[in-house]
């Protein structure tokens, strides 16, 4: 909690590793995953860096991965197993390029180191799969050979009997007429003719340009084949379509070829003779059955291939992932002869657990060496650490979206936890549809563990899903606050028997009124008593449902509590500002900034929520003539208090006269007066007095300036709390000097510091304090919009009852049966779609501003940045999602 | 104009996006590392940190230069198709006629190549993917230019172009030449005129790129032709009469035999008079290639400062290829260990 509520203190520490294990280290920590590494380095360039080879190694074997990968994707029938939990980083030597063998042996296999065995596992892979194309190819050619010569069959018997058929076309056929008969292969026309297949998209154009290029002298015969088969060169289905051109001497074939060739159009050598063609028939068949045969071998030895990497390619994928991690994380320390040195910035309630961690793994490599850990002050602020948790999480994101919270400031989340639903509850109102968002939010909860992997990639969908205990909490916020105003979908319920009755006689001539007024008078006689006198015992009578001032009432009601709600949250903004101010030390801004601005909104903001409460208190529905419907109106209560004026005091016509009903209590002009200047002296306190002590400190400093700078040194403390560290120490402070760049910057920060101009300061002051003091009346009024969406809410949902629901229920009986139904579907889907969506996210959308806007500017500052810790978690999880 | 109000219910989708890919380019800071590499490998390192990303994350070491211009042409040329593909008219005509360039590309290479007994499997590849045409495979069979024209060009839009081509001559290098150069220039003069007609900001833009190209097309061609025997009523044929030297100083070169005379020409233009000065062969100094390319590079870049024209879409396509030719440039010299040059990248600022 404690981190939740102010961040987690930060270290600056440096470490000193020894070369050989600061491998093992790091991998440790990014296990661990509680130190951000600075880059020490940023002025190189990436490929300049010390580990840039074990990088691009890395990277090559990701690319081998990637391919068996795919490759195993092609093939539908394996599963990939997911990553195993544990898998560690691979060590350094893993790395070590083997000798690729030619041959695939399993056996051999094990012995490898992980990247050596992947980059055997590539090569086989490869092979199989250049065996496996070229048979392919070989296979698909034969395909295509067969489909050509069985059309081309079919077409020439088809001619031959057109022959027999028809003895007059014979001469319409006379340039054909020798080709297609085959028994008349002496003819003086003697015709050639090329067969082949083609893309069937590209048959039009094809037919155009032959006719061009040989003028009309080649006849073109196609047929489409009716299936799709495989493409040679692409491997893709296609439909394709086989063709013979038939044509006269050597100048037209090549012509004839050439344009195949541009067409990317195979052309088949096809035998003249039937006779021949059936035997070229028969041995292409016998051929792709023998081929078959072979294809599916190595389709076999593939598969095995496949199989036997699917178990633990991810396993491998993260293996490899962490080691880049880990030498992309290298590659930001620096160096010297001996040792390593890394910058990073660790919560300090780890550090021990980093430490130990440290030592353990030093321990396995050399005994004799230790691992220092050195702390260093700096100037520079740290990053801040929220731990969140999945509950936490999505509040902390909505602060987040605002302003990362300072180091050390205090965190809105805890509040916000609660008050952010609270606030959205108050606006929407109403427990049906807070009822339905229960619903979706408990489904969202409920199966959150298969919906985290199941919405990956959805956008839209993550981000409600990441919202879902919000939602939940808003949700039960809502129904409470819609008990309160006793909605549901826009109807009251008469749970606890209504504290008003309709006390009239029973010969009472009803059907001549159209109103019927009830007395509020608690006190009157007991035949005239219409109201008990005790409020219902939980939220809003169900009587107000059926009078037509409803909307007068609760408006009254609902605006008090928004601006009472909110001048509370406003004045609990500014004590968590003094806490900040207490935490941080600033006695001046305790003084001259936080008890003006309490001062001033108390006065006035906290003495209108006292009038409001007199109100509801001293004034009741009797007739009395000093308690009676004569109830000051609080807003003009609050401009005649600004301007100093007694509300009891009208004038007509020079005539004054007094009108003590109207006053809350005695006294009450004069503590109104006093209040009034007593605030407005508050303001000229903020404007000057903090800039000017600041001057008058800076002043003073500037005259001991230099003293003091050179006593402040930078404070060194061990991570090893024992007494022999004293040689340590030095060597740490010694080796401290080689990092000559991060002294540098801190310099410069502290030059920086010492920075003053008066007139910057009060500028800014003065905008503080005009943002302040206005924005409490504006702040106030804001609120008002609780008030307001609520209204809406309910306004939206009972014009739905009355101009849907109501009409249904009103209709004659049989139509009116069949009527509903549709008429109920169109009042579910509007109220969930405009009443629970569209009116949700408005919703939400208010409570946030209310939130950012008139709550954190009390005291929320938000100029700090996330600590993102080296984790391989995270570092795994992103590559993943880059992947889909 | 009161119409730019509605450019953006076309257009403002694409021109978003076209600005979007521009600020991708490479900053001279990126080049000022591309230029430290010491190897191929060091080159796909940095380019990941940029907007390439993982362009080459895929293809196995060792690396060839010919890899990476493949994969930098196809990272530009499917954005360009993007842009295309969500175009409505009038840019998608546009944008179509940014390709027919590439398109007269293609046809010479394809007539060169065959001329040199190259098959037209090995050439197809090589052609620029956005300049493609169906019966482009086909060209190899027409030996005349008549022949070209009747058979394959007449089905796509550069057939209005090649009317001034067409002979019955055997096509050899020197009309190859020469019909490339008709091509381009009845191609610069309709595409002109085209912007025109759209007028507003994308003639203004466009007007004034396209005209330079023009006057760029004029001095080159007269450049090189000094020393080749072509008659000077021919050369004058091919110039582009769209640009600033119309029709004086393309008169003026038509006359021109010798370098100096062009760079008198020049002299009288202030656009080109400074790109004509501190021009030289030697190592160190820049060609006047190199000048033009610069200054087509700063006029491309202006052509940005301008909204609600498509001057943009054809700018981010030029400055693109320049990109494309500066990292080939730098991974050449990288290669070939050639380093003394390597500084002769002309960059995008």
């Amino acid at each position: 909690m404690s981190s939740l509520f102010r961040g987690e203190e930060m270290k600056l520490c440096q470490i000193y590793f020894k070369s050989e294990v600061a491998y093992s280290c790091v991998s440790q920590l990014g296990e661990m995953g509680v130190v951000q590494f600075k880059d020490l380095n940023s002025n190189v360039n990436a490929f300049q860096r010390k580990f840039v080879n074990e990088v691009r190694r890395c990277e090559e074997i990701e690319r081998k991965l990637r391919y068996i990968e795919k490759e195993i994707v092609k093939e539908a029938e394996i599963d990939l197993a997911d990553a195993e939990e544990t898998c560690e980083a691979p060590k350094p030597k893993d790395m070590i390029a083997l000798e690729v063998k030619s041959s695939f042996n399993k056996t051999a296999l094990n012995n490898y180191n992980l990247f050596a065995k992947i980059d055997q596992l590539e090569h086989d892979l490869l092979e199989v799969n250049t065996n496996k194309d070229a048979l392919r190819k070989n296979y698909l050619e034969l395909i295509e050979l067969r489909h050509i010569l069985t059309k081309a069959s079919q077409f020439f018997e088809e001619h031959s009997q057109h022959e027999v058929e028809d003895t007059v076309s014979k001469t319409a056929f006379s340039m054909e007429g020798p080709l297609v008969n085959e028994a008349q292969p002496s003819s003086s026309l003697r015709l050639g003719f090329l067969a082949g297949i083609m893309n069937r998209d590209k048959i039009p154009s094809f037919e155009l340009m032959l006719w061009r290029f040989c003028r009309g002298n080649v006849f073109l015969k196609t047929a489409d084949l009716t299936e799709l088969i495989e493409d040679v060169q692409t491997n893709t289905l296609q439909a394709k379509t086989v063709f013979i051109i038939f044509f006269q001497g050597e100048q037209l074939k090549n012509k004839c070829k050439k344009i195949c060739d541009g067409f990317k159009a195979t052309i088949y050598p096809c035998p003249e003779t039937l006779t021949e063609r059936r035997e070229m028939l028969k041995g292409v068949s016998m051929r792709l059955d023998e081929l078959k045969t072979v294809l599916d071998q190595s389709m076999n030895l593939r598969k095995t291939l496949l199989v036997n990497s699917s178990q633990s390619l991810k396993t491998w994928f993260a293996q490899v992932r962490k080691m880049k991690a880990i030498y992309h994380t290298l590659n930001m320390f620096s160096y010297d002869q001996k040792s390593i040195i890394a910058e990073c910035w660790a919560p300090v309630s780890e550090l021990q657990r980093i430490k130990d961690a440290l030592d353990k793994e030093t321990k396995k490599v050399d005994t004799n060496f230790q691992t220092i850990i050195h702390y260093v002050e700096t100037k520079e602020s740290p990053p801040t650490f929220n731990r969140v948790d999945k509950f936490t999480s999505g509040f902390q994101n909505i602060v987040n979206a605002y302003g990362v919270p300072s180091y050390r400031e205090i965190n809105p989340t805890p509040f916000y936890v609660i008050t952010f639903p609270f606030l959205f509850g108050v606006m929407f109102g109403d427990a049906g549809h807070g009822l339905l968002m229960l619903l979706a939010a408990g489904f969202l909860i409920q199966k959150e563990n298969y919906l985290k992997k199941a919405i990956k990639g959805n956008e839209i969908f993550e981000l409600f899903f990441g919202g879902r205990y919000i939602m939940f909490l808003m949700a039960v916020f809502s129904i409470y606050a819609g008990l309160l105003y006793n909605d549901f979908f826009s109807k009251s319920a008469n749970i606890f028997g209504s504290k008003w009755r309709v006390n009239l006689p029973m010969n009472f001539p009803f059907e001549n009124i159209q109103q019927l007024s009830l007395n509020p008078n608690p006190y009157a006689n007991e035949s005239d008593k219409m109201y008990s006198g005790s409020p219902y015992a939980f939220g809003l009578d169900p009587v107000w449902q059926l009078s037509t001032n409803k909307i007068t009432f609760t408006n009254g009601l609902k605006m008090k509590f928004s601006v009472i709600i909110g001048i509370m949250q406003m004045v609990f903004g500014l004590i968590i500002g003094l806490k900040n101010h207490i935490y941080f030390r600033r006695k001046v801004s305790i003084l001259f900034e936080f008890i003006p601005q309490i001062i001033f909104i108390s006065l006035i903001f906290v003495y209108l929520c006292f009038m409001i409460f007199i109100k509801w208190i001293k004034y009741a529905g009797n007739d009395d003539e000093l308690t009676g419907a004569c109830a000051p109106n609080i807003l003009l209560e609050l401009i005649n208090m600004f301007f100093l004026k007694d509300g009891t005091v009208s004038e007509k016509d020079g005539v004054v006269t007094y009108d003590l009903c109207k006053r809350l209590y005695p006294g009450q002009h004069f503590v109104q007066m006093v209040f009034v200047i007593v605030a407005v002296l508050c303001v000229p306190v903020m404007l000057f007095t903090k800039p000017l002590l600041m001057l008058n400190k800076h002043k003073k400093s500037s005259k001991y300036g230099s003293r003091l700078q050179g006593q402040r040194n930078p404070l060194s403390i061990n991570g090893n709390s024992s007494d022999e560290d004293d040689d340590k120490n030095a060597k740490a402070q010694r080796l401290g000097h080689t990092s000559n760049s991060v002294i540098n910057l801190e310099n410069d920060a502290d030059l920086e510091e010492e920075h003053f101009e008066f007139g910057e300061i009060f500028v800014e002051q003065t905008i503080h304090t005009i943002e302040y003091f206005l924005g409490c009346v504006s702040h106030t009024a804001s609120y008002l919009r609780l008030w307001a969406l609520s209204l809406a809410h309910a306004e939206l949902s009972e014009v739905l009852w009355t101009m849907l629901f109501k009409m249904g229920l009103t209709m004659a009986p049989p139509l009116g049966a069949f009527m509903m139904f549709f008429i109920f579907t169109a009042w579910g889907v509007i109220t969930i779609g405009i009443l629970c969506v569209m009116e949700g996210l408005s919703a939400f959308l208010h409570a946030l501003r209310l939130h950012w806007v008139e709550f954190q500017s009390k005291f929320y500052k938000g100029e700090g940045y996330e600590f993102v810790p080296f984790s391989f978690e995270t570092i795994l999880n992103e590559a993943d999602n880059l992947e889909n | 104009m009161f119409l730019d109000v509605l450019f953006n219910i076309d257009n403002g989708y694409l021109e978003g996006l076209v600005r979007g890919f521009k600020s991708g380019i490479l900053k001279n800071q990126d080049y000022v590392n591309l230029v430290q590499c010491e190897t191929l490998e060091d080159l796909k390192l940095h380019l990941q940190t940029t907007d390439y990303g993982n362009f080459l994350a895929n293809e196995p070491s060792p690396l060839t230069v010919s890899v990476i211009d493949d994969k930098i042409r196809e990272k530009y040329v499917l954005e360009f198709q993007h842009l295309r593909n969500h175009s409505v008219e009038p840019l998608s005509k546009f944008l179509d006629y940014i390709t027919y360039a590439y398109m007269i590309d293609n046809i010479v290479l394809l007539i060169t190549g065959h001329l040199h007994q190259r098959s037209i499997q090995e050439l197809l590849p090589k052609c620029h993917p956005l300049g493609m045409f169906e019966q482009m495979g086909a060209i190899t069979v027409a030996d005349t230019s008549a022949n070209l024209y009747n058979a394959i060009l007449i089905d796509t839009p550069l057939a209005p172009y090649f009317i001034d081509c067409i002979s019955e001559h055997d096509l050899d290098e020197l009309n190859i030449e020469i019909m490339r150069n008709t091509l381009y220039k009845a191609y610069i003069e309709d595409f002109y005129k085209f912007c025109q007609e759209l007028g507003g900001p994308t003639s203004e833009v466009m007007c004034e790129l396209l005209a330079f190209e023009a006057d760029r097309r004029a001095f080159m061609i007269t450049i090189n032709s000094l020393g080749v025997e072509l008659p000077k009523d021919e050369r004058s044929k091919l110039y582009p009469r769209c640009g600033k030297l119309y029709p004086d100083g393309l008169n003026q070169l038509a006359k021109a035999e010798e370098y100096e005379q062009v760079r008198m020409i020049a002299e009288s233009y202030a656009e080109y008079k400074p790109l004509f000065e501190n021009v030289g062969t030697n190592p160190g100094d820049k060609t006047i290639e190199d000048k033009f390319f610069e200054q087509e590079v700063t006029m491309n870049l202006n052509a940005f400062m301008r909204q609600f024209g498509f001057g943009v879409f054809y700018s981010f396509l030029k400055l693109k290829e320049q990109e494309n030719r500066n990292i080939i440039w730098i991974a050449e010299c990288v290669a070939q260990k050639h380093r003394a040059r390597i500084d002769n990248y002309i960059p995008i600022m």
